[in-house]
């Protein structure tokens, strides 16, 4: 091969391991973009009139002056609209039965779509769920349901060989010639007054606790959930791994029992975090019986197990890493070993030793194989501190997966999943932050 | 405090030696001794036990786990399990075979190695000898983000804006990345084809002409095979966008930081030696890299690897969310565009109808799958610890 080739051939080398790692600066972009922008959009929002409603209340917040004077503009312009569907209603009584039949179910979906919209109508029963009681809470979404109430879905089946294409019908079109025909210009035209759209600060979402199975509210319980059994997990294993450490560090002898405790410890790190899950269930709810069923205990014991080979790890490497005349100046001194290790040597290691333990607790936050079958609910209300070693939590990495998939109503909540990711990854983020401000304030330190 | 500090000066000095002291402070009385020494080995015994409760957890979780596993095999034998692909536990009667489920385990994680691996050492190759230091600094927090994001943030951003993108343009993103990928590599591939077959040729000019020749020529194939691979790609319709693609790119990037920080660590350990000989001998960086740092780190590299793809079959959320979960295997085989089902997915997702159950053949088939896992993993794990020795061995030149 010529120099010229040979120089080609360096170069697109070199390109093809740069744009690995631009490709996985991208991915990471390409999954906090939406995920941040999003889930700040669950605190951040166009409120309705029907969230201050719903927020005074399920929750007694906001001004009732103010409120009731929101209401009473609102429902200047909601009464036309009750008044039309009343005339069309006697209207509808009055036709003959054909037609009555074809116009009587389709006045029924604009009536679901006014109930979505606007919150239930005047005369119908006071509904038990809370997702009842109120319209739209969130502008985007009211603007999706004015286009539901406006345009009617259809589908196209004329051609058998391809899949069925989805078509809009404007329902004011298929009303043509009734009295029910104005309703739609007055309700588009009106959207502003009757929901009353204004930029609005959430922080409840954060603090307060879910309405109806998070149709409405925060995710409090959740938060506190994770913190409990992230914490709890760092009780257990923070102490059991420092010592594990201190001993691997400085009493361990080469041998084969310290070589088959090392690679037991590294044996725990690889094992799948859903078996830890199977093993909690196993051995600390069947077997201990450290609760009756699903509890928080339960929980941060199979976490502390899962995270205790990289606290043993990183306090290890912390230990390692102070520097040996440390030492002998405290044995020259006349200390002894132990004094050493525990006057000298561990705060010298401590910022270490607490980047380790940070880390480890970020993971256990944001674990959640480990927690469906020993701590985790899917709905529930906060718990107390009390209350943690025989109830279980809902936690937000579990209630991600909930929302998500196995919520009635998924699509309808997109933004409290959204909001739930985003305050989970600002938790971990937020610890991993603080443990690499720790690593580099360390450094500095070491250097002098 | 003097007084003890002293006194522990004796105690270090040594078992014997204590009575050497000339000054009665020193002198310690034989009981006080033997307390002392009692103490030490207590307390070094307690540090021992506790150092020990990880080999008693791991030993712990095998015996549970195959204590719950084991009734399964009584009751159904080895036979069904792994052979039979029909999965219908809750039927009457029921089948428990996880062929289907175990291939499904497979091909994501055979799916996620083939990205990872290769972007993953590329990178780990480009932080360690390519990027100058200062531009390293701002690449790591960038893997070490990717690490800590929580798996189900992963199989959120999968399910929820993966897959439905996926869905509706599916033809077009196979597309376009194919051309991404590929373009560049063709054109590398014909550049240097036409000058390895060229150089065989003596006359100066004739050799510039057939070069020449030859680029044309394999350009213009290489463009065809381009446009027609690329517009076939299009015409693909991805059914359904929860199927193995999706969660195979999905691990694959929960598998790279793993993969990274093991196979940089590896090529670090390669010392400067190496290389210097190598580009003293006249070699490019990239020749330095393939034929001479590779090779001497190649063992740290498929430890990484193994621990990488470890990670992706170990992982739960992502799988459960955007595999789609449906137990069969794909028509035909290797058709990535198809659901599938995992083994963690099938523990995590049945054990909410299996629990109700305990002591049946369903609840322990889950256990089961875990002990399966479980085995996997602590193979896998063994080897590349082997493999890690072994190099530090040879890199040490033991």
């Amino acid at each position: 091969m010529n120099l010229g080739t040979r120089k080609l051939l360096d170069r697109s080398f070199t390109a093809l391991g740069i744009s690995s790692i631009v490709i996985m600066g991208l991915m990471l972009l390409v999954v906090l973009v939406p995920i941040v922008s999003n889930g700040i959009g669950a605190i951040v929002f166009k409120s309705t009139i029907e969230h201050r409603k719903m927020l005074y209340h399920e929750f007694n917040r906001g001004d009732k002056a103010d409120l009731q004077r929101e209401i009473a503009s609102s429902d200047a312009s909601r009464k036309e609209i009750y008044r039309m569907l009343d005339t069309f209603d006697a209207e509808l009584s009055k036709m003959d039965e054909t037609r009555q039949q074809e116009y009587r179910e389709k006045f029924e979906q604009v009536k679901n779509s006014l109930r979505a919209l606007l919150g239930p109508i005047p005369g119908d029963e006071e509904p038990a769920l809370a997702r009842l009681k109120y319209g739209q809470t969130r502008w985007e979404k009211a603007e999706e349901k004015l286009h539901e109430l406006l345009f009617e879905k259809k589908w196209d089946y004329s051609n058998p060989d391809e899949m069925a294409k989805e078509y809009e019908v404007s329902r004011s079109a298929s009303f043509e010639g009734t009295s029910l025909v104005r309703l739609f210009p007055y309700v588009e035209k009106n959207i502003d007054r009757l929901l009353q759209p204004e930029w609005t600060f959430y922080w409840g979402f954060i603090t307060d606790s879910s309405v109806d199975a998070h149709f409405f509210g925060g995710i409090w319980p959740e938060i506190q959930g994770t913190l409990f059994l992230a914490v709890g997990a760092m009780l257990f294993a923070f102490p059991l791994g420092v010592i594990g450490a201190i001993y691997f560090t400085e009493y361990a002898r080469d041998g084969f029992l310290t070589s088959l405790l090392r690679s037991a410890n590294s044996t725990l790190a690889g094992v799948p975090s859903i078996v830890f899950g199977l093993f909690g269930l196993t051995f600390f709810i069947n077997t201990l019986k450290v609760s009756e069923s699903k509890s928080v205990l339960a929980g941060s014991l199979t976490l502390a197990i899962m995270i205790l080979p990289t606290i043993i790890r990183s306090s290890e490497e912390a230990i390692l890493a102070v520097p040996k005349t440390y030492k002998e100046a405290s044995l020259g001194l006349g200390s002894t070993k132990w004094n050493t290790i525990i006057k000298v040597i561990l705060p010298a290691a401590l910022p270490g030793i607490l980047t380790g333990g940070v880390l480890s607790l970020g993971r256990a936050a944001g674990e959640t194989a480990p927690i469906i079958f020993t701590a985790a609910v899917s709905v529930g209300s906060a718990i107390g501190l009390a209350d943690v070693l025989s109830s279980p939590t809902p936690a937000l990495s579990w209630n991600i997966y909930n929302l998500a998939s196995e919520h009635e109503a998924a699509a309808e909540i997109r933004h409290v999943q959204y909001g739930m990711v985003l305050a989970l990854m600002t938790i971990v983020t937020l610890l991993n932050m603080s443990a690499i401000v720790l690593r580099a304030r360390i450094s500095k330190k070491l250097k002098g | 405090m003097q007084a003890s500090s002293l006194q522990n000066c004796n105690v270090m000095n040594g078992d014997g030696n204590a009575t050497e002291g000339r000054s009665s402070a020193f002198v310690v009385s034989a009981r006080k001794r033997k307390l002392q020494q009692i103490t030490r080995t207590a307390g070094e015994s307690t540090l021992f036990l506790i150092a020990a409760f990880v080999a008693v957890i791991v030993l712990f979780i095998f015996y549970f786990v195959a204590r719950d596993a084991v009734p399964f095999f009584e009751i159904r034998g080895f036979r069904e399990f792994f052979t039979d692909t029909r999965w219908y536990p809750a039927d009457e009667p029921p089948v428990f075979g996880a062929l289907s489920i175990i291939y499904g385990s497979l091909m994501v994680t055979v799916g996620s190695a083939l990205i990872a691996i290769p972007m993953g050492v590329a990178a780990a190759i480009c932080l360690s000898d390519v990027l100058p230091f200062s531009v390293r600094q701002y690449v790591k927090p960038v893997i070490e983000m990717l690490a800590a994001i929580p798996s189900v943030a992963f199989g959120f951003f999968a399910l929820v804006i993966f897959a439905p993108m996926l869905q509706n343009h599916g033809g077009s993103i196979l597309m376009w990345s194919w051309w991404i990928m590929a373009t560049p590599l063709i054109l590398l591939m014909i550049v240097v084809g036409a000058e390895l077959v060229s150089s065989r040729i003596e006359d100066d000019r004739r050799r510039k002409v057939a070069q020449r020749v030859l680029l044309v020529v394999m350009g213009a194939l290489a463009l065809l095979i381009l446009i027609l691979v690329g517009f076939r790609l299009r015409s693909i319709e991805i059914m359904t966008g929860t199927n193995a693609l999706n969660v195979s790119i999905i691990l694959s990037f929960m598998a790279l930081p793993t993969i990274v920080s093991v196979a940089e660590d590896a090529l670090q350990a390669v010392g400067r030696d190496l290389r210097e000989g190598s580009y003293a001998l006249g070699a490019t960086r990239a020749e330095t890299i393939i034929k001479t740092i590779l090779p001497a780190a190649s063992s740290g590299i498929l430890a990484g690897v193994i621990l990488g793809i470890m990670r992706a079959l170990g992982e739960t959320m992502v799988v459960w969310m955007a595999s789609g979960n449906s137990a069969h295997i794909p028509e035909p085989w290797y058709n990535y565009l198809d659901s599938v089902r995992t083994l963690t997915a099938t523990i995590a997702g049945d054990m909410g109808e299996a629990d109700q159950v305990t002591g049946s053949a369903r609840f322990h088939v889950l256990f089961a799958m875990g002990l399966l896992l479980l085995v996997i993993s602590f193979v896998s794990n063994f080897i590349s610890e082997r493999i890690v020795v072994r190099q530090r061995k040879i890199l040490s030149g033991q």
